[in-house]
């Protein structure tokens, strides 16, 4: 049990690793750019918020309230104005040819009508094709010429005033809960990748055998082996981070630091998975289709892209037996409530709690795998 | 000084049923090169693996520079160095690089990895290839690595299995007279071979097959063991033009007790009352291409091999 805890070595473990990822220039990098790939592939894939739906509009009015409510598409998320057109059958028109998917048609004296309150209406017509975008679009549509065009009549005193960012993007909230949860997922799927073939690699090679033979202790070589890919992890939440802040437009409502730190743990909990796994594993294969394995569930039981409260419960408890669970609680928490450690301890502790639990299985695992 | 530097008593292995390493007992003594010979799947490399402390024996003991291999295992890893069978450097680290990780795996100091590496790097001449990707090495130099390395740290006792395999007659005869030189200065080397002519060199030689010892001792000792030439017996060797047919003519001979192709010799065994004449004309070759010899080392490893696959 002693030699277990033996730390000795562990420098000359990181300083070779280091050496070994700084070799191949590429691998790094692709460690480092798959996770943000992944994101932004996943994130706009799997974002249910429909936006940028491309749009016609035939402007019969050309009044100030006419153009607010183009303003108001154009500055919306939902839509994007790619054509204007001059008479109603070119409206339809676009939307046969699958050059719009929906088109507004706003009628004669529709200012005038309109602060005259006599409630006018713009027709809107939307493409069903796609049931997704139609009822989105269809939402969208009912909003834009129901609620802003009351509020322009009411604040009589500027008319062009028109909120688009506050009250044409209801959907804001989907990527708030999605990309988070897809930063975890990531995040977990390239660092349990990168260990899992650390231990039965060198098996492979025939250089365990020579590693065993120096005073190296178990947990120097596997915290040694841990170490360099921390530095790697935490450059691949840097780059995750800034993707979610800057092309996903997630504001960190939290503190940053705490962030930083409770990634940081998750990833060495993570990477020690991978190690565990390489320890277990005969060969580089084998590795790889446990890291599967464990992979796949934790996609969907983990509440990285399902709430889990809409689960059967079952799978609720299923979830509470992965780590990443802990932290897309821990992520959601600090990116979309702001919340702090009084918060989301219930979470922090049992992630912690699988961290060492992992290592120490990993430790355990490698000392009996290598003494035959 | 000869002190024995490693002693095996009763080593015994055994996974599950199998038994691979059976109650073997030889020591070593310091200062010498001893060559552990055997078939492939004889124990060699279990018996290694159990003396650095990678394989648990199941019974038994052993003790390596006195520290005992399972209770002292941190103390013979210091002592002893240790050159895996195959490259098992890292193929995408320098040499340089290589050596500077084993220097600070043995937890070695700034100073001292500067100054035993150079020795190292000089005792083996590997000086210019310092920043060369050890993958893009020859064998041979790949296999001056791996011993640099296992030299790193000033081992007392150092285990090369199979040193010389798949590497060119040059580059092994290099490996040999460096481990002379470095065996005179006090290192104990215990080597596994499948080369005669290196087994040849070494001090003592202990001979595993199945898992059982079946000779140890000098090279001379063992050749001259009753069991290699049984004492109604005398071994001739015989030269031909013909190996095949010769042979083939051999096994018609009724006093014949054993007959092995070596190039283009035959040695046979044969009944001590038969001259040498009498042979040659009995298989046909001139009577001055018959005489009698000395048992090889490979007489007696086949001779020991046949006798214990009779038993």
């Amino acid at each position: 049990m002693s030699e277990l805890f033996d730390f000795s070595g562990m420098g000359a473990v990181v300083y070779k690793e280091l050496r070994q990822i700084l070799r191949s220039p590429f691998t790094l990098a692709l460690a480092i750019g798959v996770p943000l790939l992944q994101l932004l592939l996943l994130g706009y894939a799997i974002n249910t918020t429909v936006e940028h739906v491309p749009c016609a509009v035939y402007n019969e009015d050309r009044g100030p309230a006419a153009q607010a409510f183009i303003d108001g598409l154009a500055g919306s998320r939902t839509f994007d104005v790619v054509m204007n057109v001059s008479n109603r059958r070119d409206l339809i028109g676009a939307i046969v040819a699958g050059k719009v998917r929906a088109a507004f048609d706003i009628p004669q004296n529709f200012t005038a009508d309109l602060l005259a309150g006599r409630d006018p209406a713009v027709g809107a017509f939307v493409d069903g094709s796609d049931s997704a975008i139609a009822q989105v679009a269809y939402g969208s549509a009912i909003t834009l010429s129901g609620i802003p065009l009351r509020n322009l009549t009411a604040a009589t005193v500027t008319p062009f005033e028109v909120r688009p960012v506050v009250l044409f993007n209801p959907a804001m909230r989907s990527a708030n809960f999605f990309v988070p949860g897809l930063i975890g997922l990531v995040l977990q799927n390239i660092t349990i990748m990168l260990t899992a073939l650390a231990i039965v690699g060198e098996r492979e090679r025939g250089t365990l055998d020579q590693l065993l033979v120096t005073p190296i202790g178990t947990a120097g070589l596997m915290l040694g082996k841990l170490i360099p890919y921390v530095l790697v992890a935490a450059l691949q939440f840097t780059a995750v981070l800034l993707g979610l802040r800057f092309v996903f437009g997630v504001p960190i409502a939290g503190n940053i630091v705490l962030l930083a730190v409770l990634s940081l743990s998750f990833l060495m909990v993570s990477l020690g998975l991978g190690l565990l796994i390489s320890t277990i594993a005969q060969t580089q294969i084998q590795a790889q289709l446990m890291a599967i394995f464990i992979l796949l569930p934790s996609v969907l039981v983990s509440g990285a892209v399902f709430e889990r409260s809409l689960m059967p419960l079952p799978m609720q408890i299923f979830g509470y037996v992965i780590p990443l669970t802990y932290y897309i609680e821990i992520l959601r928490g600090i990116v979309i409530r702001g919340a702090g450690v009084a918060q989301l301890w219930p979470s922090i502790l049992p992630m912690l709690g699988y961290g060492v639990l992992i290592f120490v299985m990993a430790s355990i695992r490698f000392a009996r795998s290598t003494r035959g | 000084m000869n002190d024995p530097s490693i002693v095996l008593n009763t080593l015994t292995k055994a996974y599950g049923d199998r038994v691979v390493v059976d109650n073997v007992n030889f020591s070593v003594a310091a200062g010498t090169i001893f060559g552990y010979l055997g078939p492939n799947g004889s124990g060699k490399t279990t018996t290694i693996k159990m003396l650095c402390g990678l394989v648990r024996p199941t019974s038994g003991d052993a003790h390596v520079a006195g520290f005992d291999v399972e209770t002292q295992a941190n103390q013979v890893r210091r002592a002893i160095g240790y050159m895996a069978q195959g490259f098992s450097l890292y193929g995408d680290l320098t040499v340089d690089e290589n050596l500077e990780f084993y220097g600070r795996a043995y937890g070695m100091s700034a100073s001292a990895r500067e100054a035993r590496k150079r020795h190292v790097v000089e005792t083996v001449g590997i000086g210019e290839y310092m920043q060369y990707l050890s993958a893009n090495l020859s064998g041979g130099w790949q296999r001056r690595l791996a011993l640099a390395c296992a030299l790193l740290h000033d081992p007392t006792v150092v285990f090369l299995d199979e040193p010389t395999a798949g590497i060119d007659p040059v580059a092994r005869r290099d490996l040999w007279d460096l481990l002379f030189v470095l065996a005179s200065a006090g290192k104990t080397f215990f080597v596994t071979t499948h080369y005669m002519d290196e087994a040849e060199r070494c001090s003592s030689l202990a001979y595993i097959y199945q898992g059982h010892i079946l000779a140890s001792g000098s090279p001379d000792e063992i050749c001259s063991m009753p069991d290699i030439t049984p004492v109604d017996t005398v071994r001739y060797g015989i030269a031909t033009d013909d190996v095949m047919e010769t042979f083939r003519q051999t096994h018609n001979l009724q006093y014949l007790r054993d007959a092995t192709i070596f190039g283009r010799d035959i040695h046979v065994v044969v009944d001590r009352r038969i001259a040498a004449a009498q042979l040659a004309r009995d298989v046909g070759v001139d009577a001055s291409r018959v005489e009698p010899i000395r048992p090889s080392l490979e007489d007696a490893f086949v001779a020991l091999t046949r006798k214990a696959d009779a038993a």
